[in-house]
């Protein structure tokens, strides 16, 4: 049984499911965890716009990176824990849309792509002792920030594509 | 002419009927909508929670608003184009839908709200620039515009659930 096979057959069981079941019937749910989910997402791509042009040097460079991380890091993990209840709750109502979708996937790939880099690049910047300039990856910060705001567009991208594939 | 004669001239026009027959254009400019909006949100959002007294990176409220204002305006202007052209592509079910009735009434009052802000609080904004509290003027502009935005956010969702063409 291929990965994409044994994908569908879960996600048809998961459908059958009477939690599955009633996300559908009451048919406010599904559009308010959606709206949740943009505005979490509003969240992230707001925290991520001031941190990232921060890091690469565009806005804000009379304040330290620090911060700004500082800032907006906590936001960004409460939005993030957000967007996987919300997600979480929508793959369950509808696991065909998303489970054999490879949109869904890259989009997860992308959400990890961009948790690594945030936790290597910024959560250290936490620690009141650290010195971004000294540090041995400072000059990868600049490219890793502007990367960083191009995985989260295409995550967006990906969000709206899911409905259509 | 009236609204109605107008919608269905916009339906009928040429760059709507490409909108609804190429399969593709409509998710390209949805995504764009989203971002734009989450763009327009975002940092609205920080500006907001600044008004009500939550320090961003900032220490002044007036050095946060001029240097977020210019992106939250551009990606407001994103989020209108693209709206319009998902707007055209459906015209007469667009202005049928209440969802979407109500949120040009939610985008109205916010800007009303932003207006009202910029004339009586912001022009004294030299006086509290980085004071807290914040002016109560500033406070209730604060949470008028995260609530107004977040309806806006809502009622867009809500015009996909409930638009007569989508089923």
């Amino acid at each position: 049984m291929s990965l994409k096979d044994s994908l569908q057959s879960f996600g048809d069981q998961l459908y059958e499911t009477p939690f599955s079941t009633m996300l559908r019937e009451i048919t406010w749910i599904i559009p308010t965890a959606q709206s949740i989910h943009i505005l979490a997402i509003a969240t992230v791509i707001g925290s991520a716009l001031v941190s990232d042009l921060r890091l690469a040097g565009v806005i804000a460079t009379d304040e330290s990176p620090a911060t700004v991380v500082r800032r907006y890091l906590p936001w960004m993990w409460t939005s993030l824990i957000i967007l996987l209840l919300t997600g979480s709750l929508l793959v369950i109502a509808e696991p065909a849309r998303t489970l054999a979708n490879t949109v869904f996937w890259t989009k997860m790939v992308l959400v990890l792509g961009a948790f690594a880099l945030t936790l290597f690049f910024r959560k250290p910047l936490l620690n009141p002792e650290f010195r971004v300039e000294h540090a041995r990856w400072w000059a990868a910060a600049k490219p890793a920030a502007w990367l960083s705001l191009i995985i989260w567009v295409a995550i967006i991208f990906c969000g709206r594509w899911i409905a259509y594939t | 002419m009236n609204l109605e004669a107008l919608f269905q001239q916009i339906y009928d026009s040429s760059l709507a009927g490409t909108i609804r027959e190429n399969t593709e254009a409509f998710p390209w400019i949805e995504s764009l909508h989203v971002l734009a909006i989450t763009i327009v949100f975002g940092t609205i959002m920080i500006v907001d929670l600044r008004l009500l007294g939550y320090q961003s990176h900032r220490r002044g409220a007036r050095q946060l608003i001029n240097e977020l204002l210019p992106y939250t305006w551009v990606a407001f202007v994103a989020a209108v184009i693209t709206g319009a052209l998902l707007f055209t592509s459906n015209a007469v079910a667009y202005s049928h839908n209440s969802a979407f009735q109500w949120k040009m009434v939610a985008i109205v009052a916010a800007g009303i709200n932003m207006g009202i802000f910029h004339l009586t609080a912001h022009r004294r904004i030299v006086d509290w620039d980085d004071a807290l509290p914040t002016p109560m003027a500033a406070r209730v502009a604060g949470l008028s515009s995260l609530a107004l935005w977040t309806l806006v956010i809502f009622l867009g969702r809500w015009i996909g659930f409930t638009l007569s063409v989508f089923f």
